[in-house]
């Protein structure tokens, strides 16, 4: 099969300088384009501006997450303590709060932490297997040596001519059409029989 | 765009800058000292203040010794990690550690005063009118004795004045253009100090503090004692970090964010260390219910104590905690600064907490000029000798093997 006839995906420009990838993230990112995202092989400081990334509303999960954990952990040592099996301990009241404190404690890390590891999964778009920008040989470059920055082609403004221009003009001496894998036209017939399949059932 | 692999030059050090140094510190240092001087004669030459003049004493001394001695253990602290952020900040601490010598001096009329006129002293153990001070005399004498207070002193002075000497002139000489090895004999004896620190912050928080109630006993006391000691040195050296970027004295590009979230991280590890210490010896003491140690917290807890308790834990743990929660909060100079003072004066108020309840007991919290005089006069005295420090020496430590790297230091 030839590359004309396969999907575009998107187009990646490759930069072997930090500083240039980062000039031309700058550039994408004053262009208007939300659906680009660029890859290196190690954490390049300064890229989260020069992408215009936005602060990760992430904190705020946690800390909420904690602060429910805490009240709940404190609420269900009140409720086994004081109402549900009230037992005199050392002659102190049934809510003897300082006592309760650790757990409570716990109580908010423990929440703090799982919605922490869920928020982030789902921040990140984790457990997505697979994606056919990542199915690309471009790839094993962009995890060993170079720097790419990557348009994709859900992006609205994306056209094969208007990439390749703002890319041009980041001085990218390397651009590449990304096209689907090969076999995606197969698999997308695949998942249509599915559907169809079942459809069947519930009917 | 700043980067790593484009370093601006470094504006080179105006030589008169040192003249013109510290010119307005002197002048409020002055101011505090002579207020602070007027206050403490009234209530000394007062006979019926001059007992409650002890306790302030032991106030406002703890007050700036903690600053000191904090100061000294961070920089003993960033030697022994090798830090490599701190580097462009060092100096401040090493300016905020020079005074303890002065600190030493400070102590002796509380030696005279505790030691040689029993009648006077605020140790209960030295003058033991009842009956429980007088068990506690027969039960812990060996170690709250005259002989044994004034040799630990000498040792405790000894060593701070010591190492505060190693690590402020060894820094002074690398800017005189010391090579290497004097970066590496800091690092070598950085190790051993924090151990000795240890043992000497905690046993003068036990002769100072703890000893104002000597049947009363906390082993968790010295790390009490110790998490308000590195809080104050951190929040000393984080206000002076930010005034001297504001008034110029330290080039405005050297203090980066990242340098300020590395302190801003750090004051808010030890504010959680502190509550985490201060809340484990109340609840341990709450829950085993046992009489002789239940004293501390009823003392504190009753007669108008409780709400005064209740402000302790807001002012050194819960809104500090969520002040420097956010990013936002650790990287910005201006509120670093104000929590800075707010930390400074939860110090304050952590010491009138651990000192006073034994002056004023059953009658109620009190504050007046005798508590005010000393921590003015000892403040003020502390400000002009970090005034003069900075009149003879650079504000940076830029002959530091590690500068350079310290100033392109970034947080991933």
């Amino acid at each position: 099969m030839h590359d004309q006839d396969r999907k575009v995906v998107g187009m990646i420009g490759l930069f072997d300088e930090p500083n240039a990838l980062i000039a031309a993230a700058e550039k994408v990112r004053d262009a208007g384009y939300t659906k680009w995202d660029c890859h290196t092989p190690y954490p390049l400081h300064g890229l989260d501006d020069a992408m215009g990334l936005k602060p990760s509303p992430m904190p705020y999960i946690t800390l909420t997450a904690g602060l429910i954990g805490g009240c709940l952990g404190m609420y269900m040592m009140y409720w086994m303590s004081a109402v549900d099996y009230p037992v005199r301990i050392g002659g102190k009241p049934y809510f003897s709060w300082p006592a309760f404190v650790p757990i409570t404690f716990e109580a908010f890390v423990l929440f703090a932490g799982l919605a922490t590891m869920g928020g982030m999964i789902k921040l990140t778009k984790l457990g997505r297997w697979a994606s056919p920008l990542h199915d690309n040989d471009v790839m094993v470059e962009v995890t060993t040596t170079r720097l790419g920055v990557v348009l994709e082609a859900e992006d609205p403004k994306f056209t094969q001519e208007a990439a390749q221009a703002l890319l041009d003009e980041t001085g990218c001496q390397d651009i590449r059409v990304l096209y689907a894998p090969e076999d995606e036209a197969s698999e997308d017939e695949a998942s249509e029989d599915d559907d169809a399949a079942t459809e069947h059932g519930e009917v | 765009m700043t980067d790593a692999t484009t370093p601006t030059p470094l504006p080179t050090p105006d030589a008169s800058a040192g003249a013109a140094r510290g010119g307005t510190l002197t002048k409020i240092g002055l101011a505090l000292l002579g207020i602070g001087v007027v206050l403490c004669a009234i209530a000394f030459f007062d006979e019926d203040s001059r007992t409650r003049f002890g306790f302030g004493y032991m106030i406002g001394f703890t007050f700036v010794w903690a600053i000191v001695l904090g100061s000294l253990f961070f920089v003993a602290l960033q030697h022994a990690t090798s830090s490599v952020w701190s580097v462009v900040l060092r100096r401040v601490a090493e300016m905020l550690a020079s005074p303890m010598l002065l600190i030493g001096l400070m102590f002796v009329p509380m030696l005279f005063v505790a030691i040689l006129h029993p009648d006077s002293t605020i140790f209960p153990w030295r003058n033991p009118t009842t009956e429980m001070a007088k068990h506690a005399v027969h039960v812990k004498g060996t170690y709250l004795s005259e002989s044994g207070f004034m040799i630990r002193m000498a040792l405790f002075f000894a060593i701070w004045i010591f190492f505060t000497w190693f690590f402020v002139r060894g820094s002074l000489k690398q800017d005189a253009g010391a090579g290497p090895g004097v970066a590496a004999r800091m690092k070598k004896w950085s190790g051993p100090f924090i151990i000795l620190f240890g043992f000497t912050a905690t046993f003068a928080s036990f002769d100072w503090l703890m000893s104002l109630e000597p049947n009363w006993f906390s082993t968790i006391y010295g790390v009490y004692v110790f998490g308000g000691i590195t809080l104050s040195g951190l929040a000393a050296i984080t206000l002076a970090v930010v005034g001297l970027k504001r008034s110029g004295h330290i080039a405005p590009e050297l203090i980066r964010g990242d340098h300020l979230y590395s302190l801003g991280g750090l004051l808010f590890a030890f504010t959680c260390f502190w509550g985490y210490i201060a809340f484990s010896q109340f609840m341990l003491i709450w829950y085993a219910n046992m009489p002789e140690e239940t004293i501390y917290f009823t003392k504190r807890l009753s007669n108008g104590w409780g709400p005064v308790t209740v402000a302790l834990a807001f002012v050194r743990f819960v809104i500090p905690f969520f002040f420097l929660l956010s990013r936002h909060a650790k990287m910005n100079e201006r509120k670093l600064a104000q929590i800075s003072v707010f930390i400074l004066l939860g110090q304050l108020l952590d010491l009138y907490w651990l000192v006073m309840p034994n002056y004023f007991g059953a009658d109620g919290p009190g504050l007046g000029y005798q508590e005010f005089g000393p921590v003015l006069l000892f403040g003020g005295a502390v400000l002009v000798a970090i005034a003069r420090f900075m009149r003879r020496n650079e504000m940076v430590a830029s002959k530091d093997p590690a500068f350079e790297a310290s100033r392109q230091f970034h947080l991933h």
